[in-house]
This record gives structure tokens, sequence and C-alpha cells, in this order.
């Protein structure tokens, strides 16, 4: 009777994940054909893509149709999908390890100061000004050095004795989170023309995507997910406290460790190409857990999942609906993610998500 | 089955500056249930952290079947040693069945999931703790009795050959609390598991243990069977408080009352009062006199009597006498020799046969020579008159040389209270 319940339960489970995997490569598929182009020539009104010469392009017979339409979808859309996926899939799954590690609802891959070291990185870099004269991935490099150097700092600052206390890291990093605020904040305020830059890349967009981007974080953020996929079990047990985590034979201080580290690299990778996207990392993991449940073995991919088909979405509407010029997709995430949020906080008082104390 | 064998030998543990345990020193094997003891601070805890190795002792070694705990790892340890805590907080919303299931996590291999096997178990353990009903409900929507089921079922599920308790009943209600015992008792006895479990309730302590340990300071006070350990005299030192142990009626385990002094004033002065009483009139006056800085003396009593037993338990000087036989003329002397010294008689309310008669002729002998008597008089005459009626002489008797009769045990207090004070 038992086993049987958990069979159905698994079998549920296995539909849910088949599911956003189809829903995952549909939305791919549509959305390469969502988007005006510039009019062929320069002359008349811009056009869209026929649905036909997507499906053709993607099945390797794009030589049917203009070679402007395979370069628009292969070099342009593609690839700024994917990194779409990737990235969303990243903060999701990054969000989702935060709040199951730090037993807390309201925890996000920014929460222990990787966003603002990433903006002080990348203001950095547009400061000196070495963006454009170097290379066009030194902001990026900037970024996740300034991302890695805070979470680093902050997990060094947060240890005593070998243990870190989940409680200490959370508010070192709120800490050192503020102390690199005023510091970006100082930087922008002496910024004068590069003002604008260091704003826009604040706002967080995915429009540095290129092949290039997605070869660099697709390793990485795979990676990072499959490692902490293989923590999920432990992930499970570490939210029931961690004595008790202790007392199921989970090695608590080497899990945190390592669930730390590969969350924030997977959401410093994605913040480096993206700059800061929000809410995705905070929303989705909640969705999920209404959807599924909060066991992290079919969480995390779910999440991650889920996360990629918003971000992808997102983007989408940030790139179209003011087109010809695009709008940071932050903005959209916080827009559609902010009500959301409420309507489930709303929906959900009794609190079978929200964390209480017994 | 295979015996399980546990040895705590000689372990000290220290935070920085402040030695919480030393010393501690027993053994024991599989069915076996212990109860640990002991104030605040004395270590109980302490002493079960370092059980399961969330810490881990300075000196001294823990043994599970002769190998050291710390040798072990983490899983092992897991699979031997299952926790119940005080209280429990589960803040996501898993259903109960898959927070049995994670029992099985140290039995679990990191990239395999459950087999029928695991299932099979954790459906074993939620029968035992009679959780099965309860398996898709989530941890928030249950009582505190349910949820201490549901962490027992999952340390059930780890397969312990060791199951610690740290209070676990302690913010149970009275039912619940009985029934989490009685699931522990039996599971230990069935299953041959080792339970050791803290308490702070003596008497609970003492009708589910087969062992008790007494901490006191980080050291074990005392150990032994329960009526061994539970006396007044280790409770004195320990607690630093007076109790008086019977047995339990049923259980014939130790049951202790605490009867503590509650020192309110001094104004007694020392003051000593001879109660006069029986059939437990006298036992409250006798505590409100000590608590006021009176020194208290009693007779004649007959050694049944709960009035002598609460004398006795309180070391209150007491003339005895047999059961269901006249006051002797020797009690009587020596009664009469208390009355002699003290500075008030009290006569409370108890009734009077031609076994005690004596005792009335006692106050008149205190009246005699001048010592002032207080009679306690809230029941009719005719209720505590078994001498065929001729009580009301008696007591008109000590009415014409002045004693004072009162109708409760608190005016006659305020009266010797003030009489105290000129």
């Amino acid at each position: 009777m038992f086993k049987i319940d958990f069979e159905k339960k698994r079998i549920k489970r296995k539909l849910i994940l088949a599911s956003l995997f189809c829903a995952l490569i549909f939305t791919i598929i549509i959305v390469t054909m969502i988007g005006t182009m510039g009019p062929l020539g320069g002359q008349g009104v811009p056009e869209k893509i026929p649905f036909q010469a997507v499906l053709d392009v993607l099945s390797g017979k794009g030589y049917l149709w203009p070679d402007v339409y395979e370069t628009i979808i292969l070099d342009i859309r593609l690839p700024r999908i994917l990194l779409a996926v990737l990235v969303g899939c990243a903060l999701a799954v990054s969000g989702t390890t935060m709040q199951g590690l730090f037993k807390n609802p309201m925890a996000d891959p920014f929460l222990i100061g990787l966003a603002p070291g990433a903006a002080v990185g990348a203001s950095f870099s547009i400061l000196l000004g070495i963006s454009i004269s170097i290379s066009i991935y030194s902001t990026p490099f900037f970024a996740s050095v300034g991302a890695m150097l805070t979470v680093f700092a902050v997990y060094i600052i947060a240890r005593s004795s070998g243990k870190i206390r989940v409680e200490t890291l959370l508010l070192t990093g709120i800490a050192v989170g503020s102390f690199l605020t005023a510091v970006m904040s100082f930087m922008m305020y002496m910024a004068g023309q590069q003002f604008r830059f260091m704003f826009f890349w604040m706002l967080g967009g995915l429009y540095r995507a290129s092949w290039e981007v997605v070869v660099i974080a697709f390793p990485v953020i795979i990676l990072g997910v499959i490692i902490i996929q293989l923590f999920a079990r432990d992930l499970n047990a570490i939210t029931l406290g961690e004595e008790p985590a202790t007392h199921l034979g989970i090695d608590v201080e080497m899990v945190k460790k390592i669930l730390l580290i590969f969350s924030s690299l997977i959401a410093g990778v994605a913040v480096a190409f993206t700059g800061i996207i929000g809410f995705v990392g905070l929303i989705i993991p909640h969705m999920m857990r209404i959807l599924v449940g909060p066991d992290h073995r079919i969480l995390l991919p779910v999440s991650a999942l889920a996360g990629g088909i918003f971000l992808v979405w997102a983007d989408t509407v940030a790139r179209t609906v003011l087109s010809p010029t695009e709008i940071p997709v932050g903005i959209i995430t916080a827009l559609c993610g902010a009500p959301f949020f409420i309507y489930l906080l709303q929906k959900n008082k009794k609190g079978r998500f929200v964390s209480h104390a017994t | 089955m295979l015996v399980t064998l546990l040895k705590i030998d000689n372990i000290d543990f220290s935070y920085p500056g402040a030695k919480i345990l030393e010393d501690v020193t027993f053994e024991m094997k599989s069915g076996e249930f212990l109860g640990i003891m002991g104030p605040n601070g004395s270590g109980k805890t302490t002493l079960l952290r370092c059980l399961s190795n969330a810490l881990s002792p300075q000196i001294g070694t823990v043994l599970i079947d002769g190998k050291d705990i710390q040798r072990l790892s983490k899983k092992e340890i897991a699979r031997n040693i299952g926790v119940v805590p005080q209280t429990s907080s589960v803040d996501f919303a898993f259903a109960v069945s898959e927070l049995v299931l994670m029992g099985r996590t140290p039995h679990t291999e990191r990239f395999k999931s459950e087999t029928t096997h695991d299932f099979e178990i954790a459906e074993e353990a939620m029968r035992l703790t009679n959780i099965l009903h309860l398996s898709e409900r989530t941890f928030d929507e249950l009582s505190g009795g349910e949820r201490q089921r549901v962490i027992i079922a999952r340390a059930l599920a780890q397969e312990p050959k060791i199951l610690l308790l740290d209070e676990a009943t302690v913010h149970l209600d009275i039912s619940s609390k009985f029934e989490i015992l009685n699931l522990v008792r039996n599971l230990s006895k069935q299953r041959e598991i080792i339970v050791i479990a803290v308490f702070h309730d003596l008497n609970l302590a003492a009708q589910y243990s087969d062992k008790l340990i007494l901490l006191d300071n980080g050291k074990i006070a005392s150990m032994g069977l329960p009526h061994e350990v539970l006396t007044p005299e280790n409770i004195q030192k320990t607690y630093h408080i007076d109790v008086i142990v019977k047995q339990h009626p049923i259980t014939n385990t130790p049951y202790v009352t605490p009867c503590p002094f509650a020192k309110n004033s001094e104004d007694g002065k020392g003051h000593t009062v001879h109660m006069i009483c029986g059939g437990g009139s006298g036992s409250n006056i006798m505590r409100l006199l000590l608590d006021n800085g009176f020194k208290v003396t009693t007779g004649v009593l007959n050694v049944l009597d709960s009035d002598f037993v609460t004398a006795k338990n309180l070391k209150i000087p007491v003339i005895g006498e047999i059961p269901f036989s006249q006051i002797t003329n020797d009690s009587h002397k020596a009664n009469i020799k208390l009355i002699k010294k003290a500075n008030f008689v009290v006569v409370t309310d108890f009734q009077i046969g031609a076994g005690n008669l004596k005792n009335i002729e006692a106050a008149e002998f205190a009246l005699d020579s001048k010592v002032p008597v207080i009679v306690i008089d809230s029941t009719p005459i005719s209720d505590k008159d078994f001498i065929g009626g001729d009580l009301e002489k008696h007591f008109n008797q000590l009415r014409e040389h002045q004693a004072i009769f009162v109708k409760n045990p608190k005016m006659a207090l305020n009266i010797i209270l003030k009489e105290a004070a000129t």
C-alpha cells in the first residue's frame, strides 16, 4: 500500500518533469519565431519570419529560405534563447538551493551578497573603460570575479572554528551586501557618461548573448546543476535542521559547503553575462514547491526547467513589447513576479510553504 | 538477535572554561531503558549529545559493541543511533510518509533511490507508532503527540540499536506523555533497543526506566534501580528540595512528591508550638508554622495516622503510639514534657475517642501550666465526640481556663504570630 502510493507519486513526478521538458522544447521553437526583423534591404515595413522557415532552419534546411533568416535564427535568436534557458535554470536552481539551505522562503540566489558583488565588479570595468578597449568579456569577467570574491569573503567572515552557521552567513551577507551597494552607488555617482551603461547592466538583460557566451555558460551551469542534484536528498534532510540532519547521517558541514559553492557559482555565471535578473530565483522555487512538493529530488529539476521556460518568455516580452528597442528583462520578471508572488502569499496564508516556527 | 553493548567509558566534556561532564561511566545492553535525570545545567543533554556524537568528549570513549563511535562514519552512527529531540519543526510541507522515509537516508546510497525494502521498513515503523493514517498529512497539521510519533517513526526507520530521547515528552499533555513513553518502552522490550531518555519528571523516569542515573554538576550522583536512586537524601543533595518518596499505588515504582519549604518569615522567632492533632487535621498548620519560623512538636499520634507521617516527613519531633491502642502513660508523660517546653499549644479539629482522650487532658494540663492553648473548632462537637457525649464537658473546661477558640487554622496562626510578636 505504502509502496504503491510512492510509486504513484514517482510516476506523477516523472510526468510533470516530462511535460515541462516538452514545454521547454516547444517554448524554444515558438519563441524563435517571435519577433520582428528590420525591413529587408532597409525599406518597407518590418516583417516576421514564417513558422515554416523556423522549422526548416532548425532542422538544417535553411537553404530553402533567404540567408538572413538563417543568420537571425541561428546567430541572434537561438543563442539568446539558449542563454535565457541556462540563466533561468541557474537562477531557479540556485534559489531553490538557497531557500532549502537557509530554511528561508525569502532566500534567493543573491541573498549572500552575490548581486552587489557582481555589480561592483561590472561597474569597476565600465568605469575604467576596459569593457570596450580590451574585450567584450571584460565586464562579465569582472562581474563574476566580483560575485565570487564577495561570496568567498562572506563565507570566510561567517566561518567560526570550521563551521558555518546559516544565520551568521545570512547576516554577514546582508552586511557585506550593503557595504558593496554603497561602493557601487558611489561609483555610479562618479561615473558621469558611463552611468547609463552601469544602470543598464544592473537592470539585467540577455542582449549580450552569443554562441561564445553560451559555450562558456553551458558547461559551468550544467555541471553545477548536476552536482547540486546529487545532494538533493541531503538538502531535504538539512531543511529539517542541522542537528536532525546529522542524526540522519548527513555530513552537514560538507554538504553546506558544496551547495553554497555550486549555487553561488551558477548564479555568479548567470549574473556575469546577464546582469541582475531578479525574482526568477525567488518565485520559481515557490511555484514549483506548490506543484510538486518540497522534495528536492524532484523540486530541483522541475525548478530548473520552469526557470528556463519563464526567463525565455520574459525575455521574449522584453525584446518585442517596445520593438525595435528592448527593455531590460529584469523589469519584466519583477513586473510579473512581484504581483504573482503576492497572489501566492495571499492564497497560501495558512503557511504550507511559508516558514513558521512550531 | 545479537545483544548490543553500549559502553560509556569515563567521559569528560568541557566547553572552553566550563567543565560540563566528568568521569561519566556506565554500560547498557539491548532492551534496557535508562532514565537520566538531574537539575538544569547538570549535563543531561550534553551527555546525550556526546552519545550521539554531536559532541566529542575530550577524554574517554563511547563504545558500541566495542567500537569507538568517533571512528565510525556519520552514516554508520546514524544506522546505530536514532535521536528524538524535545521538539522538531519542519518548515517545508513534507508529507508524514516522506519524513519517515527520510529515516532510510543512512541506509541509501547517493546515486540510488529507495528500494522495496526501504518502503517496508518505513511502513513498519509507521505501523508501530500508529501513524499510518497520517501518511499524507503535513507536519504542521499534527498535534504535539502525533509529531513526536512521526519523529520516533523516522528514528525507527533508521533501524537503530540505540534510541536517545531528549526530554521528548516535556511539551506534551499528560495523556500524550504516557502514550509516547508506553510506545518507547514497548519498542525497547520487543525490538531489544537500548533506550536512553532524559527526564525532567522524576516520577515518569521512575515509572518507565529500568535503571536511573542522577546527574549533578556533570557527575553521576547516583546510579541504579529507581528505588535506589530516588531517595529523599539523593534528591535533597542534587535538587536541594525536600521530598517525600512513596510507592506508586499501582506500579510500585517510587513516587516523589516535593514538599519544599517556603520560608515566608522569621516571625515565629523560633518559638515552639506543640500540636495536638490527628487524622490529618494538623498537617496543613504544621507546614504553615514551619514556614513562618516556628519550631513544632507534636503528640501523641498513632503511627498510622497521616499527621504522624507528615510530622515524620517534616522532621518534626513526634510521640508515636501503637495503632488502635489507648495512649499509654509513658507516651502521655512524654507529651506533657514537650508541652512544658512549648510556648503555645494548638488543638486541631479531630475525632476524640477513648484512645486519645488523654490528649485533651494534656491540653488542660497546658492551660494549668500557663501555656496558651488555641483550639481550632470548626466542626460541630457532636461530629468529633466518640466518647459518648462527654467531650462538650472537656471543651467547656478548656474554655473556662482561657483557651482561645478559633474557626480555622489561619486564624490560629494569626493569633500565635501576634502573641509571638509581643
